[in-house]
């Protein structure tokens, strides 16, 4: 058994990555879905920051994203296990229409992290580890400086377009 | 129970980026990170079926809110009419 601080920092860095690639894959950084995405990721440019990791940050902060399901998901395991974190998903795609964005990247990253916390809740980890990991993963976006958050996800996103393609 | 701790550790980091940021679109994000940790707080503190409803029902509120301040900041939905 690992110490619970332990788990609740590899919860967080599995967390970051779970929302990073799916947000990714599903475009946040290419535009702001609302017009306000877009007003937050003008102000992040206008304050030294990078335009597309502004629009990601934006688009976190307007509608229920991968983040928010990942965090939803990990609620729901802790509540009432798998069917709870499957429930969650249901709850993100009606918060989702709620909040005007035409996207699915909360439906899915709530899905693949209700599998990925209910796997290692098999394997020793608490989905109460999960809850606190990805309040943490969500503060090295958000909460600490949007300067260097919105440079490292416009970084992500250029290895993301080579990779993958299809960006604008 | 130190996940709890964290939650709460956060929320009170984060509310005082709010408090202490002084431009109103920048304050957003650190908002977010409240919403995340208050939920957060909500589930963990308790452990029932129906708890993912209600932390379901802050998150997408608080988000809601948060996208009507930005979009009302940003001059409306006049592009859309």
């Amino acid at each position: 058994m690992l110490d619970e601080s332990f788990r609740i920092l590899i919860a967080a860095v599995i967390c970051w990555l779970n929302f990073m690639t799916v947000d990714l894959i599903f475009k946040l950084p290419e535009s702001g879905g609302v017009c306000g995405a877009t007003a937050i990721a003008q102000e992040v440019e206008k304050g030294g920051g990078n335009l597309n990791g502004g629009f990601m940050m934006g688009n976190i902060v307007s509608s229920p994203d991968a983040s928010a399901g990942t965090l939803l998901a990990s609620c729901g395991v802790f509540c009432a296990g798998l069917f709870g974190g499957l429930f969650a998903a249901v709850l993100v795609y009606i918060g989702n229409r709620i909040c005007y964005d035409p996207g699915y990247a909360g439906t899915t990253g709530c899905i693949t992290a209700t599998l990925i916390v209910y796997g290692a809740t098999q394997v020793g980890f608490a989905a109460s580890d999960f809850i606190a990991g990805m309040v943490i993963a969500i503060l090295t976006i958000q909460g600490i400086s949007y300067v260097h958050a919105s440079r490292l996800i416009a970084r992500l996103w250029k290895v993301r377009c080579r990779l993958l393609r299809g960006c604008r | 129970m130190i996940a709890i701790y964290v939650c709460a550790g956060i929320a009170v980091y984060a509310a005082l980026r709010v408090i202490f940021q002084r431009n109103t679109m920048r304050k957003l994000p650190f908002l977010n990170v409240v919403s995340f940790a208050v939920t957060g707080i909500i589930a963990l503190l308790l452990p029932h079926p129906i708890t993912i409803a209600a932390a379901a029902a802050y998150f997408v509120g608080s988000t809601l809110e948060s996208n009507a301040i930005a979009s009302t900041w940003a001059g409306g939905m006049k592009k859309d009419e």
